[in-house]
């Protein structure tokens, strides 16, 4: 087993090293070299996630004498396989989709480079590979987006991403640095065995060793997952080739959710900062949504659109979902990858018919006609609230008894709960003959999600921590007191519930509003059009260092 | 008195600030890439010289003096466009931190070999500037660029050089910059913070002269790629310097 692990991690770099030697000879022949060694590597992985979904012990290799360990736990080798699998499917289109580029095996040997870098990350044993292999994928991707060599517009986001990354890199490696400093060891898995042992042995200005570094892990997974304030490269980086969009979007900007759940034993002891971890992720989702609804632009849209997912992940990681973020990455991976790779063909399609059946759905949602034949609304309301809460309720009654017992469980069930919700309130709105077959297969197709969303997600949870009381512990560290959490969850209800009586409302009026109000709607339309100013900002503030530079430099003579 | 003049003199060498200006103003009047590059690889083996031969106390306030100097010319990197002062400007950077390594009580072996393994890839950089000034008259950012179209391998050449001058795994500079954020921690945090800072300066500093050079549209003048021997040869010098990456990696971590 331990030769088919090295052999997975090291096929990439040979086939990049291959590539890199061989371009001038075998010419475009290099991209199906390429996806040969990736098929290969993909399957390997496959065969190790099966030896590991088979109950087969996590498995720890040493790299000759140095520091290097590569760990294949659960968590490692499934995000190799995903890794693997979205490598392969952007590699098999990339064959046709870049041919017509130049630097085309440069392409693909940097395509199998950041292959390399994204699995050595994830089955990273020791701090040190994991710094390595964070900091290079965010110079690789820098490489990647930049391809087209002639697009000053392409360097210049892909450097908003680079210096992005590079200010994640920082608090992971401060992080590392303070580990190493207080447990003398490189090694991942006696740090956490000792962090498990004696939680408290150890401080840092005051504060326990383990806040401060799950603090600045923290940080490192906002940098890399487009966090608020920390998102900006996201939506600007559609020029990069389509395929380097789709692994971005489908993979590398994931990595946050993933270093959280690497450094979880950490975390089990810093309730405070997963508390603050769920605000951050909060905040993301809700100004992520905001900004894909109101972006005129397609490509910003979307970028908008992982920006707010990425959002629901980090939530997830700080109310102690930790597996559920997993699955949320590869859900939303498959979901992204497909959009960006298939984005080509629909446009293509569209050119000749535009496939958009004129039914219910259409004047609901593209000619925003909606009905105005009103329902017994008591009963409305009432299937609105209830049925989803229902579906909810029982699905996760029958995977675990106690399901209700953590405060993350019910947040989630908060958050289905509304979304269920918002689909049934929805559909009341749409023109249609009969409003209560809508409302049905609404209903039906909520209940295949959530039992698929319920029993995956658990399956994730059995498979990542196996450990009940790890898992436990995982949900006690992210709780807060009960009645400021009661309080919150009635608070956020009522904001919700009066969101969509205001709707329902305004809709009833035709959407006039008062001379005050339409003044201020359009000032926060504007607002956020201009997504809060917030790159405006930042490009203001890196001409302002630019400028101090080149004073400095004048006063001192250049010298 | 005498300590303080070995201070001031190896301040000349392993730059301190206002001292550090010394080093820029030779290099701007060193025409010749042989000499500049030399001159490289000599100038912090002599700061260390005068350091270590003397055994002398190094003072407190050395420290934030060397950190202000390496931040204030990763600082001023970010306006430069002609590359061989950039070049001197990183050195200086680099170099001034030399003092951290040398108050953290590193071997004498190992201090040699820092300063060694952070001049390499700059004489690598002070020979392709050269060569761009071969070519083009001057080797300036945003003045020409497009080399990436141009030249496809001396722009492939001069990236991974700037890579490897700024730092980057798996190149020695990074396992040097890590192993001295690790030793500063615990004693001196802010030196710690500072040196990441410094850090981050370079990574912008190198993306912009990368973007001011090999982006944009091919030149309309035939420009002469790089040979197969001199592409081999600086192959080989950045392969041997990832090695030497690695190895100090498992002697220094």
């Amino acid at each position: 087993m331990e030769k088919i692990i090295i052999v997975v991690a090291v096929l990439p770099l040979f086939s990049a090293l291959l590539i890199q030697i061989f371009a001038g000879r075998i010419g475009r022949g290099i991209a199906r070299l390429s996806v040969a060694i990736t098929t290969l590597s993909f399957l390997l992985s496959v065969l190790l996630l099966s030896l590991s979904l088979a109950g087969h012990d996590p498995l720890a290799i040493t790299l000759g004498n140095s520091t290097a360990i590569m760990l294949f736990d659960p968590l490692g080798t499934l995000l190799a396989t995903i890794i693997l699998g979205i490598s392969l499917i952007v590699h098999l289109y990339s064959v046709r989709y870049m041919a017509e580029e130049d630097a085309y095996g440069q392409f693909f040997v940097l395509l199998d480079l950041m292959t390399a870098a994204l699995l050595f990350m994830v089955i990273a044993g020791d701090l040190v590979t994991l710094v390595i292999a964070w900091y290079l994928v965010g110079v690789l991707l820098y490489f990647l987006l930049g391809h087209d060599t002639r697009s000053q517009t392409a360097y210049r986001f892909a450097f908003w991403t680079l210096i992005t990354y590079r200010i994640g890199d920082l608090p992971l490696i401060l992080a590392a640095a303070l580990l190493y400093n207080a447990y003398d060891t490189w090694s991942l898995t006696t740090i956490f065995t000792e962090i498990m042992a004696n939680p408290n042995a150890h401080q840092v200005l005051g504060m326990p060793l383990t806040e401060v570094v799950a603090a600045l892990i923290g940080l490192a997974a906002f940098a890399r997952s487009a966090q608020f304030l920390l998102h900006t490269w996201l939506p600007y980086t559609m020029d990069g080739p389509t395929p380097v969009s789709a692994l971005m979007h489908a993979g590398i900007v994931n990595a946050g959710g993933f270093l959280i759940n690497r450094f979880a034993p950490v975390f089990i002891h810093s309730g405070d900062v997963l508390n603050w971890i769920f605000i951050v992720g909060l905040i993301t989702a809700v100004f992520g949504s905001l900004l894909m609804l109101t972006q005129n632009d397609i490509k910003k849209a979307l970028g908008y659109s992982t920006m707010g997912q990425m959002g629901f992940m980090i939530m997830e990681c700080g109310i102690g979902a930790f597996s559920l973020a997993i699955y949320h990455m590869f859900a939303h991976g498959i979901f992204k990858g497909t959009m960006f790779l298939s984005a080509g063909s629909v446009i293509h399609d569209a050119r000749n018919d535009d496939g958009i059946p004129k039914d219910e759905l259409y004047t609901f949602a593209v000619e925003k006609q909606p009905n105005k034949a009103s329902q017994p609304w008591i009963l409305m309301a009432a299937i609105t609230l209830a049925v989803p809460l229902v579906i909810l309720i029982l699905a996760h009654l029958l995977i675990a008894g106690d399901y209700f017992q953590k405060q993350g469980a019910v947040v989630l069930l908060f958050f289905g709960w509304v979304t269920g919700a918002q689909l049934i309130f929805a559909t009341y709105r749409m023109r249609s003959q009969n409003v209560w077959r809508l409302v049905g297969l609404s209903v039906l197709s909520l209940v295949v999600v959530v039992l698929g969303y319920v029993f995956i997600s658990h399956a994730f949870d059995l498979f990542l921590y196996p450990d009940p009381a790890f898992r436990s512990q995982l949900y006690t560290a992210a709780s807060i007191d009960l009645l400021r959490f009661d309080v919150l969850v009635v608070m956020i209800t009522l904001v919700i519930v009066s969101g969509w009586v205001v709707t329902y409302y305004a809709e009833q009026r035709g959407y006039r509003r008062r001379q005050q109000t339409k003044h201020l709607w359009l000032n926060f339309y504007a607002l956020i059009s201009r997504e809060f100013y917030i790159s405006d900002i930042y490009t203001r503030l890196a001409r302002t260092i630019l400028a101090v530079s080149n004073r400095l430099n004048i006063w001192l003579r250049w010298l | 008195m005498t300590e303080s003049i070995i201070i001031l003199l190896a301040g000349i060498f392993l730059p301190l600030f206002p001292l550090s200006m010394v080093f820029n103003a030779v290099i701007e009047n060193i025409k010749h890439a042989w000499l500049r590059a030399v001159l490289f690889v000599v100038w912090p083996l002599c700061g260390l010289f005068i350091v270590l031969y003397s055994k002398v106390d190094i003072p407190d306030w050395v420290l934030p003096l060397a950190l202000t100097t390496s931040a204030l010319y990763a600082l001023r990197m970010l306006s430069l466009r002609e590359v061989n002062q950039w070049n001197g400007f990183l050195a200086t950077s680099l170099w001034s931190l030399v003092w951290l390594a040398v108050m953290q009580d590193t071997s004498a072996v190992l201090l040699y070999s820092y300063a060694l393994s952070m001049s390499a890839p700059l004489v690598l950089l002070v020979l392709l500037s050269a060569g761009l000034e071969q070519r083009f008259g001057a080797a300036y950012t945003e003045l020409y660029g497009g080399l990436a179209r141009t030249i496809p391998r001396y722009a492939g050449v001069l990236v991974t050089v700037v890579i490897a001058a700024i730092a980057t795994p798996l190149f020695p500079t990074f396992f040097i910059m890590l192993d001295m954020v690790v030793e500063a921690i615990s004693a001196t945090p802010l030196a710690a913070l500072a040196l990441l800072l410094i850090w981050l300066l370079w990574s912008w500093a190198g993306a912009r002269l990368i973007q001011g050079l090999i982006v944009g549209r091919a030149s309309d003048i035939e420009m002469v790629d790089m040979n197969v021997t001199t592409i081999s040869f600086f192959s080989l010098m950045l392969m041997a310097l990832i090695v030497a990456g690695l190895y100090l990696s498992g002697v220094i971590l």
